[in-house]
C-alpha cells in the first residue's frame, strides 16, 4: 500500500483496513484526509487480495466530521470540498467512490456529524460498547443532509430525526443503536473491536467476490428505486452471474467439504450499471 | 370451494382462514419446479375463495423454506437456465405479492428459513415465527447473487441487518429473538409447536375486520413502497376515498353501537383496479 499522512491503510490477510489516523483531533477530516480518502478507497478496491474492507479510527474517536479548526483558519483549503458538497459529488466514503466490495464500519468511539457518513454508507456496522453517536450540525448552524438522508433509508426514522434535531445536546449509545438495527453487533470489552471486525470480515471473505459485488449493487441500487423497479434491476444482477464459474465451484466445494476457490473479480464487473449517483 | 390437488403443498381452509403449507419436509421444503408451479395456482385459488378472509403460509417439518431445490438444479440438466427468462423479466409467480393477492397474508416461520425462503418473509403482510426459527441467506456462499428477497426486506426493516445476512452468507444465523427486536417479525411463539394455533388465532382476529377496507389498505401500503412519500399519500388518498359510501362503513359503526359482530359486505371477486 502507498503511504498516507492521515490514514493507515493496510491489508491483513483477505481484509483491507482503512483507519482514520488523526487521533489528536478526534480523527476530524482536514483537506489532506479528504484527498487521501479518495485515494485509499481506490487502492483497496483495486487490490485483488482485498476481499472485504474494514473502516475504523485510531484513538478514542471513530470520526467527527470536517475539521472545523482548519475550516475557520484556512477556508481556502476546504474550498474544493465545498464545491463537491454543493454538487453532491462527495468522495469520502466507499459508496461515494463506487467501491463494490463489502465494507464494515467498526465504530471505535465517538462518531459525530460528518462521521455518520461512514456509518450510513457502510454495508455492515459494528461498534465497541463505549461508542456514541451524535450529530452536532444544527448546534453550530449547519444543516444535516447526506448522512441523515442515507440513514433514514436504513434505520427507523424517528431516531435519526431526533439525533439531527437534538444536535450536540444528546448522544445515542451503542446499545440503543443496536436495538434500532443501525448496527448489528456491540463488542465488549471495547478493546476486542478490531479482532471481532477482522473475524467477521474473514467469514465474509469466504464468499464469492463476484456474487457479493452483484449483490451489493442490487441492494444499494434498491435504495434508489420503487420496489418493483428495484426488483427488476435486481433480477438483472441475478442473471448476470448465471454461467459464472463461481456458481459451479460453490456447490462443488460444499459437496467436497473444502473451501471454494473463487474467481478473482473482473475489473469491469459482470454487467449491470452501478447506480451510484456520483457516476452521473 | 374445492381446491386443486397439490403434491408439494397442502392447501385448505380452517374457518375463515386459508392455509398454504409447504409440504416437502424431506427436502426442507426446497422449491422444485413443480412446487413453483403449484404456488402460482394455490395463491390464486385461496384468493378466489370468498370464504377465505386471511391466508396463513407455513411449512411442514423442521424447515419453513430453503429456497430453490439445488439437488434438482444440479441433476436435471437444465439448472437455473430453466428460470432464466422468468427471472430476467421479473415474471415470478410464487408469492402472494407476485400473484397480487390483496387479502391479508401471514407467514408463520416454523423452522429454518434460508435463501429464497426470504421471498415469503419479504412478501407477507405479517410475519410470526416459532422460537426456534432461524434465518440465514447462503446465496453468496455458493456463488449466487441475493437480490429480490433482500430488496423486499430492505423496505420493511433496518437495512444493515439485511446487508449483514446477505454478505455473511452461510457463516452466521439470525435468531427469531433478534428478528423480533429488528421488527422483521412481530411475534415469537414458544413452545414452537403452538405456532399453527397462534397463527390461526391471529388470522381469526384479522378476519373480523372489513375485507373491503383491508384490501384497500393493503393496496395503499404496498403501493407506498413503490413511490416517494407525497406520491404515496396521493395514491393512498384514492384508496381511502374508494371506500366512502361502501356498506361496510355503515355496518361497522352500527355493529359497534349494537354490541355485535359486524356482517361485512361480501365483495364480489374483484379484478385489478389499475
Amino acid at each position: 500500500m502507498s503511504t498516507y499522512e492521515t490514514l493507515i491503510v493496510e491489508r491483513r490477510g483477505a481484509v483491507g483496513w482503512l483507519e482514520f489516523n488523526r487521533p489528536e483531533v478526534a480523527n476530524a477530516m482536514n483537506s489532506v484526509m479528504l484527498a487521501e480518502l479518495e485515494r485509499a478507497w481506490a487502492e483497496l478496491d483495486a487490490d485483488p487480495d482485498v476481499r472485504v474492507i474494514v473502516n475504523t479510527g485510531a484513538g478514542n474517536a471513530f470520526q467527527t466530521g470536517l475539521d472545523v479548526v482548519e475550516l475557520s483558519r484556512n477556508p481556502e483549503a476546504l474550498r474544493e470540498q465545498s464545491r463537491r458538497t454543493k454538487r453532491a459529488e462527495l468522495r469520502l466514503t466507499a459508496w461515494h467512490n463506487g467501491v463494490w466490495k463489502p465494507v464494515i464500519a467498526a465504530v471505535n468511539g465517538v462518531c459525530a456529524g460528518g462521521g455518520l457518513h461512514f456509518v450510513a454508507d457502510a454495508d455492515i456496522v459494528i461498534a465497541s460498547a463505549n461508542a456514541t453517536f451524535l450529530d452536532p450540525h444544527v448546534s453550530i448552524g449547519q444543516v444535516t443532509a447526506y448522512e441523515a438522508i442515507a440513514l433514514v433509508r436504513k434505520s427507523p426514522m424517528e431516531a435519526i430525526m431526533r439525533m439531527a434535531l437534538t444536535g450536540r445536546h444528546e448522544r445515542l449509545s451503542a446499545a440503543r443503536a443496536f436495538e434500532l438495527g443501525i448496527l448489528s453487533q456491540v463488542v465488549d470489552p471495547p478493546e476486542r473491536l478490531r479482532d471481532e471486525a477482522q473475524g467477521l470480515a474473514e467469514r465474509i471473505a469466504q464468499n464469492s467476490p463476484s456474487a457479493m459485488r452483484a449483490t451489493k449493487r442490487a441492494l444499494w441500487g434498491a435504495l434508489e428505486l420503487g420496489l418493483t423497479d428495484a426488483c427488476r434491476a435486481g433480477a438483472a444482477e441475478i442473471v448476470s452471474m448465471w454461467g459464472h464459474p463461481d456458481q459451479e465451484e460453490g456447490p462443488l466445494a460444499f459437496v467436497e467439504r473444502r473451501e471454494p476457490r473463487w474467481q478473482p473479480l473482473e475489473p469491469a464487473g459482470p454487467t449491470a450499471t452501478p447506480t451510484n449517483r456520483s457516476e452521473g | 370451494m374445492p381446491y386443486s390437488s397439490f403434491d408439494c403443498l397442502i392447501v385448505e381452509r380452517r374457518g375463515p382462514v386459508g392455509w398454504l403449507i409447504n409440504n416437502r419436509p424431506d427436502r426442507l421444503n426446497a422449491m422444485s419446479a413443480q412446487m413453483r408451479d403449484e404456488f402460482a395456482i394455490a395463491w390464486k385459488e385461496l384468493d378466489a375463495d370468498p370464504e377465505v378472509r386471511v391466508i396463513v403460509h407455513t411449512g411442514n417439518g423442521r424447515a419453513f423454506q430453503t429456497g430453490v431445490d439445488v439437488t434438482e438444479i444440479a441433476t436435471d440438466g437444465l439448472g437455473m437456465e430453466r428460470y432464466r427468462d422468468s427471472v430476467a423479466d421479473f415474471d415470478l409467480h410464487f408469492t402472494a405479492w407476485h400473484q397480487q393477492v390483496w387479502k391479508p397474508v401471514i407467514t408463520a416461520v416454523n423452522g429454518i428459513c434460508a435463501g429464497g425462503g426470504f421471498h415469503w418473509v419479504a412478501d407477507a403482510d405479517i410475519v410470526i415465527a416459532a422460537s426456534d426459527a432461524q434465518f440465514f441467506d447462503p446465496h453468496v456462499s455458493v456463488g449466487q447473487v441475493v437480490a429480490i428477497e433482500a430488496i423486499g426486506l430492505l423496505r420493511k426493516m433496518p437495512v444493515e441487518a439485511v446487508m449483514r445476512m446477505a454478505f455473511v452468507g452461510r457463516y452466521e444465523r439470525l435468531s427469531a429473538a433478534r428478528a423480533y427486536e429488528l421488527g422483521m417479525i412481530s411475534q415469537i411463539v414458544d413452545p414452537p409447536d403452538r405456532l399453527q394455533d397462534e397463527a390461526q388465532a391471529l388470522a381469526e382476529k384479522i378476519a373480523k375486520n372489513s375485507p373491503a377496507a383491508m384490501r384497500a389498505t393493503k393496496r395503499a401500503l404496498w403501493g407506498a413502497l413503490e413511490t416517494g412519500l407525497t406520491d404515496a399519500c396521493r395514491a393512498g388518498a384514492a384508496e381511502l376515498v374508494s371506500m366512502w359510501g361502501h356498506p361496510d362503513q355503515v355496518e361497522g359503526p352500527l355493529a359497534f353501537a349494537e354490541g355485535r359482530e359486524p356482517r361485512w359486505h361480501l365483495t364480489p371477486q374483484l379484478g385489478e383496479r389499475e
